[in-house]
């Protein structure tokens, strides 16, 4: 009995039982053979005694066996049923530990969610366990959008609020401000200033909103700035104005060394385009 | 054969006879005929405290497979001592056959005795006892 036999513990079980009752009977060894045709043969003998002892147990129109039946089915089988007594009682008789249980270490369910329910009155235990909760609970991820009028209605105007703050706090941050205090801590309550100075020239502050804010194309544009004119107040070119809103950087701007923004750099001025003369 | 002396009415006369006497003695030629009831309900009695050899799980497991299904322990310890006994006669007779081998072989060789103490259960002695008990095994002397 050198490899282990996982496979039925009971026929090992009862191989042992069987080499304990050949070393009882004085052998000290046996060939693996031999022993495994005397533990067939066991089993067989108590597999027929079974069969045996049930049939005569249900001829009897009983379902319980008893003592009885299993007599008869000795006889039938030609086991002597005497020396039965005085072999029990003999004096060197070996008893075997029972084999004990191993309880099968439950797999835990690794991905075990909700509880399991228990099983209706009308299953039996021994059927397999309900599944989780979660293989047929299904709860939608999203929720559902709030459509009563009253709270839409005050989502719009708590998120248009949101936006005009920090709309105007951006502009103020990163634009020309007023200070409402004459203090020197400009982070208080700053006005954005409607004042334009282009060159001497006050520009109305709806400006920018007038003009097209698309991205310069060229950087030849810059050079069309305004000429120092009283009268080009109202002389204003689509093309030539949209290149101001960027240019002034001298005026005090709030916190104009922190931001590194790149249309805020000072502006750079192109070479005058000598325009021949003749 | 038995020899009658016309003194006793033997049971295994023909026919019916009015004189019948029911002899429990055992003749040569005769079955032993013995009342088994009695004992085996004391014995029964006795097997609440004994414990086979072979574990009462392993017997109610093989019994179950044979469809006996009982709660009484008696039951299955009544059973293992029956498969018990079969092993320990079939493995006696090997045994002997087995001495007698070692005891033919220590004459032919004529060496000391006591050549070799170990017992070993080989096949052809098993075979030999198994025949004597009615079964025929024949094994292969070596695997394919």
């Amino acid at each position: 009995m050198s490899e282990p036999e996982p496979s039925d513990p009971l026929r090992s079980c009862l191989r042992m039982a069987v080499s304990s009752l050949c070393t009882e009977v004085g052998y000290d060894c046996a060939d693996s053979t031999a022993l495994e045709t005397v533990t067939e043969m066991a089993q067989s003998l108590i597999v027929e005694l079974g069969r045996s002892a049930r049939a005569f147990c249900e001829l009897a129109s009983r379902v319980e066996p008893v003592s009885a039946d299993i007599v008869l089915s000795m006889v039938e089988m030609g086991i002597p049923v005497q020396g039965l007594k005085e072999y029990a009682m003999r004096s060197n008789r070996v008893t075997l530990p029972a084999p004990a249980q191993t309880v099968t270490a439950k797999q835990t369910a690794i991905l075990h969610t909700g509880n399991k329910k228990r099983h209706p009155g009308h299953i039996q235990d021994h059927l397999p366990e309900m599944p989780d909760s979660h293989s047929y609970i299904r709860t939608p991820t999203h929720r559902q959008p709030v459509t009563d009028y009253e709270s839409v209605r005050e989502k719009a105007a708590s998120q248009k609020r949101d936006v005009e703050r920090a709309l105007t706090r951006f502009i103020a941050k990163t634009g020309k401000i007023h200070n409402l205090f004459k203090t020197d801590d400009s982070n208080l309550f700053p006005l954005i200033s409607c004042e334009k100075e282009e060159e001497g020239m006050k520009l109305p502050p709806y400006l920018d909103a007038l003009m097209f804010k698309d991205q310069v194309f060229e950087e030849d544009e810059r050079e069309y700035l305004p000429k120092k004119r009283k009268s080009s107040h109202n002389d204003l070119d689509d093309d030539d104005e949209d290149v101001e809103k960027k240019a002034k950087l001298d005026e005090s701007l709030a916190e104009v060394e922190n931001i590194d923004n790149p249309f805020l750099r000072p502006v750079r001025l192109p070479r005058p385009v000598k325009t021949p003369v003749k | 054969m038995s020899h009658t002396n016309g003194q006793h009415d033997e049971q295994l006369s023909n026919g019916p006879s009015s004189n019948y006497q029911y002899q429990p003695v055992s003749e040569p030629g005769s079955l032993p005929v013995a009342s088994t009831s009695p004992p085996i309900s004391d014995f029964l009695v006795q097997l609440e405290d004994y414990t086979p050899t072979i574990p009462d799980s392993v017997t109610a497991h093989y019994l179950a497979t044979a469809g006996l299904e009982t709660t009484d322990p008696r039951i299955l310890r009544l059973v293992s001592l029956a498969a018990q006994k079969f092993v320990s006669d079939v493995a006696s007779d090997a045994l002997t056959n087995c001495k007698m081998r070692q005891a033919n072989a220590t004459v032919t060789t004529t060496k000391k005795g006591g050549k070799e103490k170990k017992y070993v259960m080989t096949t052809e002695d098993l075979s030999l006892a198994l025949g004597e008990h009615g079964v025929n095994v024949r094994k292969p002397p070596y695997y394919q």
